[in-house]
């Protein structure tokens, strides 16, 4: 293993010292790449907007200050009030929506991924093509209809219509992605638990899904992130204030001249952790779930 | 893939396999099968919002509006708008360049986080965060580095000496186009980085060893044995962000709103603002099924190719 280590390029204190500078500055602009952008929309959301106005630009603020927070959960008073006040109850219908779509899809989605991980039956393989065929479809096509089709039902601006609309793009992955992990899972464990006297449902919910966690996680947090960071279908579905999710609000603020860049930045912030945190937190079984679930699709 | 079920409990298989799909099966029949026939169906009539007379499918109350079948009518007017042609070429322009940054930065980005070094776990937990965002905080981050007043990328180039005055990235097209470009790039490559991290990890020490012994530098390694191995990988992340890359729709609306003029009007935001911003659905949603027909092909293509690539390789 030793000399395998070796030929892969080595391990880090191994490398000549000139090796180790090129792989350390690599390392270090990658990192930038990738974290830089994200710490600067920080750095704005705790600035004054004066303060990122001002040439030469500090890239320390010179003054660090929660206002642009305070802004948003409504503490201060100040000229745009009425619009940072939607950033709060978005967050929540935004939380409502993906919590009930991830639900819907850990049910559903994972006892029919299990069932064509396990089962051969009639028209399995044109069911399965037919589920391919429906992740790769674009969701914007959908959305005149469900334009009208909500309308006419009354599901225009609330959130049982977004639950539904978010289904549309959320199963198909959903199912393919359980599909990849429950192959991972042996099947003598389910036939051991039928041996054992399990019904097949028992052998499933009473054998096989308690561990099956990494996989729940993986189709459950992709699921959420999916939900969470959607905006065309709510931006156009959910027009009402006070019935959409937090992207449309925060695009709704972006570029209106009373608000200040800095309180929109905090919104960006804030409205960005909980996908970060889930997927920072989930990062392992996030990325065994999805190459599985990409690669073999 | 796993067959279970002994004897007698062999018999009840199908039925019990079909009880656990049929919840799934209808539920996407409701959501997605049944919006999509009407989107096709809206697609050939002239659908006027306004209207609540005409034919129209009525049950349990609701009432479901089919409008009139006006034929090719739709169609004919979005093929005969130079808007839409001049659209689909950016399109493709916006596409081939997306497809190939985010492929190189992708394989980039892989090669670096395959070599081992202190704190390499972390940095693949970093790799997810761009990926991770909504793509409106992603354009809303960009923007606090890339704007005429208060960029810190314009500052950072200004302080480093390379510009002496902030560069107004969005004011012409071209400018605008290719940032939108590069924007999508930094969100969607670290996917790629994934797949491509993932393939790396499956090739064999032994190919490496054996190109060592021949005499094999790095680059030689990589391409004669890193790439051949990724070949199906490489392939799936050109599909993946080909289809991307069409269906881009909210970084446009957060940065550039297709504009200026009709710059970064892309075939899906042409689409996109036809439908929604003018309500003209039947001409919109035509527009819509061109790109569906077209991320179709693309699909249908790719899968012909990986599944026979992967047949071949055994």
């Amino acid at each position: 293993m030793a000399t395998a280590r070796a030929r892969r390029g080595g391990a880090y204190w191994a490398r000549s010292g000139r090796s180790r500078v090129v792989l350390g500055t690599l390392v270090a602009l990658v990192t930038l790449w990738l974290v830089g952008p994200f710490l600067w929309l920080f750095v704005t959301s705790v600035s004054y907007q004066k303060h990122l106005m001002a040439r030469p630009l500090s890239f320390v603020p010179p003054e660090v200050t929660l206002d642009n927070y305070r802004m948003i959960m409504g503490l201060v008073r100040f000229h745009a009030e009425g619009q940072a006040a939607k950033i709060l109850p978005s967050m929540w219908n935004t939380l409502v929506v993906a919590g009930v779509v991830t639900a819907v899809n850990l049910v559903l989605g994972t006892t029919a991924g299990y069932a064509y991980a396990r089962f051969r039956f009639p028209l399995r393989t044109v069911s399965l093509l037919a589920l391919l065929f429906t992740r790769m479809l674009p969701t914007i096509v959908l959305i005149p209809a469900f334009f009208v089709i909500f309308r006419a039902l009354g599901l225009q601006n609330t959130l049982s219509g977004l639950v539904v609309a978010y289904c549309s793009f959320t199963l198909p992955f959903t199912v393919w992605i359980m599909k990849a992990y429950f192959e991972t899972v042996p099947a003598d464990l389910d036939k051991s638990a039928l041996v054992d006297g399990c019904n097949r449902l028992q052998a499933y919910y009473k054998v096989v899904l308690p561990v099956s966690g990494p996989g729940l996680v993986a189709g459950g947090a992709f699921t959420f992130m999916l939900c969470w960071n959607e905006f065309v279908v709510a931006q156009v579905l959910n027009t009402k204030p006070g019935t959409t999710t937090l992207p449309p609000v925060i695009a709704g603020m972006n570029g209106q001249i009373n608000i200040d860049y800095s309180v929109i930045a905090a919104s960006g912030f804030l409205g960005a952790l909980p996908a970060v945190l889930l997927v920072l937190i989930f990062q392992k079984y996030m990325v065994q779930g999805l190459t599985a679930g990409s690669v073999k699709g | 893939m796993g067959k279970s079920g002994a004897g007698g409990l062999r018999l009840s298989e199908a039925g019990f396999a079909w009880l656990l799909v049929s919840p799934v099966l209808i539920g996407i029949a409701l959501v997605v099968a049944v919006p999509l026939v009407y989107s096709l169906w809206l697609s050939f009539t002239d659908v006027n919002l306004l209207r609540t007379t005409g034919p129209a499918l009525e049950a349990f109350g609701v009432r479901l509006p089919l409008y009139h079948w006006v034929g090719l009518k739709n169609y004919l007017q979005v093929f005969g708008d130079p808007l839409y042609w001049s659209s689909l070429w950016r399109t493709l322009y916006f596409v081939g360049a997306f497809v190939v940054e985010a492929t190189v930065a992708g394989m980039a980005m892989a090669l670096v986080l395959n070599e081992r070094f202190p704190g390499r776990p972390l940095m693949r937990s970093l790799l997810l965060i761009p990926w991770s965002l909504s793509r409106i905080v992603v354009g809303l981050l960009w923007v606090g580095l890339l704007d005429f007043e208060f960029g810190a990328l314009n500052a950072l180039l200004q302080r480093a000496g390379l510009i002496d005055a902030y560069i107004a990235f969005f004011k012409d097209g071209w400018s605008s186009l290719n940032v939108l470009v590069s924007v999508y790039m930094w969100n969607q490559a670290p996917f790629a980085t994934l797949l491509f991290l993932a393939g790396m990890q499956s090739i064999g020490e032994d190919l490496y060893a054996a190109a060592e012994v021949d005499g094999a530098g790095y680059w030689q390694r990589f391409r004669h044995v890193t790439l051949p191995s990724l070949r199906p990988i490489v392939f799936l992340v050109l599909v993946l962000c080909t289809v991307n890359g069409f269906l881009m729709l909210d970084l446009i609306y957060i940065l550039t709103m297709g504009g200026p003029g009709y710059d970064t009007t892309t075939i899906s935001w042409l689409g996109f603002q036809t439908t929604f911003k003018f309500f003209k659905f039947g001409p919109g949603t035509a527009i819509l099924y061109t790109l569906t027909g077209l991320c179709l092909l693309l699909t249908l293509i790719y899968h012909r190719l990986i599944l026979g690539g992967f047949e071949a390789e055994g």
